[in-house]
């Protein structure tokens, strides 16, 4: 065994130009995504080192596009693929990194992305994101085409934007809604949450389904689901609901106080905990009953991890120590409104 | 004798379907087989891997290929695809953030070689649920009229909660595979 020199911690071309180092990292990283790296002694110092050159380039590139504005477009796009690059990094060794270090790097990452939205939006405000199909270059263009060729599947489609339905909570910040589904007159339906930052959400009585998107910073209190919820892309919020099913993709940083009668999973979530439900209101044992979610299962502890598959505990996710948990909270006297704070 | 008459004749003799069902996560696809079998429907999880179901319908036996929908297994869908006879995709007619996804996996599944052959039956599901687009705007957004014109298929609106259309899509998917591979009799 001979000593292993460290040979992880970045090239030290300090004295370079800015920009030469840049385009240096860009290089790399380009390289990088060609050919996988081979695997380091240690994998944290390299990933430190690798998410460091990554976000050093986006960062660089965020500022070339702030200082040409007439050059931008390059620029943020590089910048682009230098985050999804970092994302792909994080991902790719969450598994092996400490908590810390997996938190500051997906802190890293966001605020860059943020960062890049902002300049995207700055320098061309009129265009409005959208999905589309990628259009994939014919490989094996068929022999025989029909003689018909039907329009192309990526045409632009009705706006789905345009039909967002009915019920939910959207785009608000720094606010308090509450919303009692016991008084209002409509059959089971759906609610949604989308685009919330700050806010504290009651949602007493019982819902058919539950779709939660984009949250930061949220503490979110559902009485019943007798269906399922779908929780998308949250970070640092509290979550404290009933329902049958529970499906929970892209959280960090997110307790989750649960009853449930199947298995809760999560994808691609890292810093999630789990405890057991703790909510109060006036009738809320008549609609956990009519829900039949009267019964606590103890499901809110049998998480699978759709990213984790194996036997050992997932290092995505654990249970909130019991000195930590919230104390169960009655929202009885939480009136039904939508005020800023 | 070709390989296809080969399999033709063994499943001429057992009258056998192999059925399909995919689509994205929270669709509906294991409640819908077990509503469909007359089993419990009140605790189910989310689908880690696939379960398979042999229902008999009229005088056929059904394979039925329920295969979990979370994004990370979904490129195992193609595992599946092997002689598949029926294409049943599940829609979240309520999830209407999604449908720009549920369009692309589905054109993409469309794409496969393998699955050429098979009729398509989409479920518009959740119809129960106050707010879920109509089959006919699911099929729009799903730009189902795009496909290949050889494509055999069908749009029904169901609700796996009450059990309703499930019958109507089955019975359409069932006749259609039957007149295409039991066609002589």
């Amino acid at each position: 065994m001979e000593p292993e020199p460290d040979h992880t911690k970045p090239s030290t071309s300090a004295a370079a130009a800015g920009h030469r180092k840049h385009l240096a990292m860009l290089e790399r990283l380009s390289k990088r995504a060609a050919a996988p790296a081979p695997s380091q002694d240690s994998p944290v110092a390299a990933f430190l080192s690798r998410f460091a050159a990554a976000k050093l380039a986006a960062e660089s590139a965020l500022s070339a596009c702030r200082s040409s504005p007439d050059d931008a477009q390059p620029s943020l796009s590089a910048a682009a693929a230098a985050i999804d690059d970092l994302d792909r990094l994080v991902a790719e060794a969450s598994h092996s990194l400490p908590p810390y270090e997996l938190r500051s790097a997906l802190a890293a990452a966001s605020d860059l992305r943020a960062a890049h939205r902002l300049a995207a939006s700055d320098l061309r405000p009129k265009k409005s994101f959208s999905f589309r199909n990628k259009s994939k270059a014919p490989k094996n263009p068929p022999q025989d085409p029909p003689p018909t060729l039907p329009p192309p599947p990526d045409q632009p489609n009705p706006s789905v934007e345009a039909i967002l339905p009915g019920l939910g909570f959207r785009g608000r910040r720094d606010a308090t809604l509450v919303k009692d589904l016991r008084v209002s007159d409509e059959k089971d339906g759906d609610f949604t949450l989308a685009d919330l930052v700050s806010c504290q959400v009651y949602l007493k009585g019982k819902c058919r389904a539950l779709h939660v998107h984009k949250l930061k910073d949220c503490r979110v209190f559902v009485g019943a689901v007798f269906g399922s919820v779908l929780i998308e892309d949250v970070e640092r919020c509290a979550f404290v609901m009933a329902a049958h099913q529970i499906r929970i993709h892209e959280a960090t940083a997110t307790d989750f106080y649960l009853r449930v009668r199947s298995r809760p999973i999560i994808e691609d979530c890292c810093g999630v905990r789990f405890a057991p439900h703790a909510l109060k209101y006036e009738g809320i044992g008549e609609d956990l009953r009519d829900a039949g979610l009267e019964e606590e299962t103890g499901n809110w502890a049998n998480v699978d991890d759709f990213k984790w598959l194996r036997a050992v505990q997932s290092p995505n996710w654990c249970l909130v120590p019991e000195e930590e948990r919230l104390q169960t909270i009655d929202i009885s006297d939480v009136q039904e409104r939508e005020y800023d704070n | 004798m070709g390989l296809l008459s080969i399999i033709r004749k063994i499943k001429r003799k057992e009258k056998e379907m192999r059925i399909l069902m995919v689509g994205l996560d929270n669709s509906g696809k294991t409640t819908i087989v077990l509503k469909i079998n007359g089993e419990d429907t009140g605790v189910i999880s989310p689908t880690l891997g696939f379960n398979i179901k042999t229902i008999k319908y009229h005088k056929y036996s059904l394979n039925i290929w329920d295969i979990g929908g979370q994004k990370t297994i979904r490129s195992y869908w193609r595992n599946y695809f092997e002689q598949t006879d029926g294409l049943v995709w599940v829609v979240d007619s309520s999830d209407i953030r999604r449908l720009d996804d549920c369009r692309a996996e589905l054109h993409n599944l469309l794409k496969e070689e393998r699955l050429a052959g098979a009729s398509l039956l989409v479920f518009a599901n959740k119809q129960d649920i106050q707010g879920a687009l109509k089959p006919s705007e699911i099929a729009k957004v799903l730009n189902l009229e795009a496909m290949d014109g050889s494509r055999h298929w069908q749009i029904v609106g169901c609700s796996a909660h009450t059990g309703e259309g499930l019958l109507q899509g089955f019975d359409w998917l069932v006749q259609d595979i039957a007149s295409r591979i039991y066609v002589l009799e």
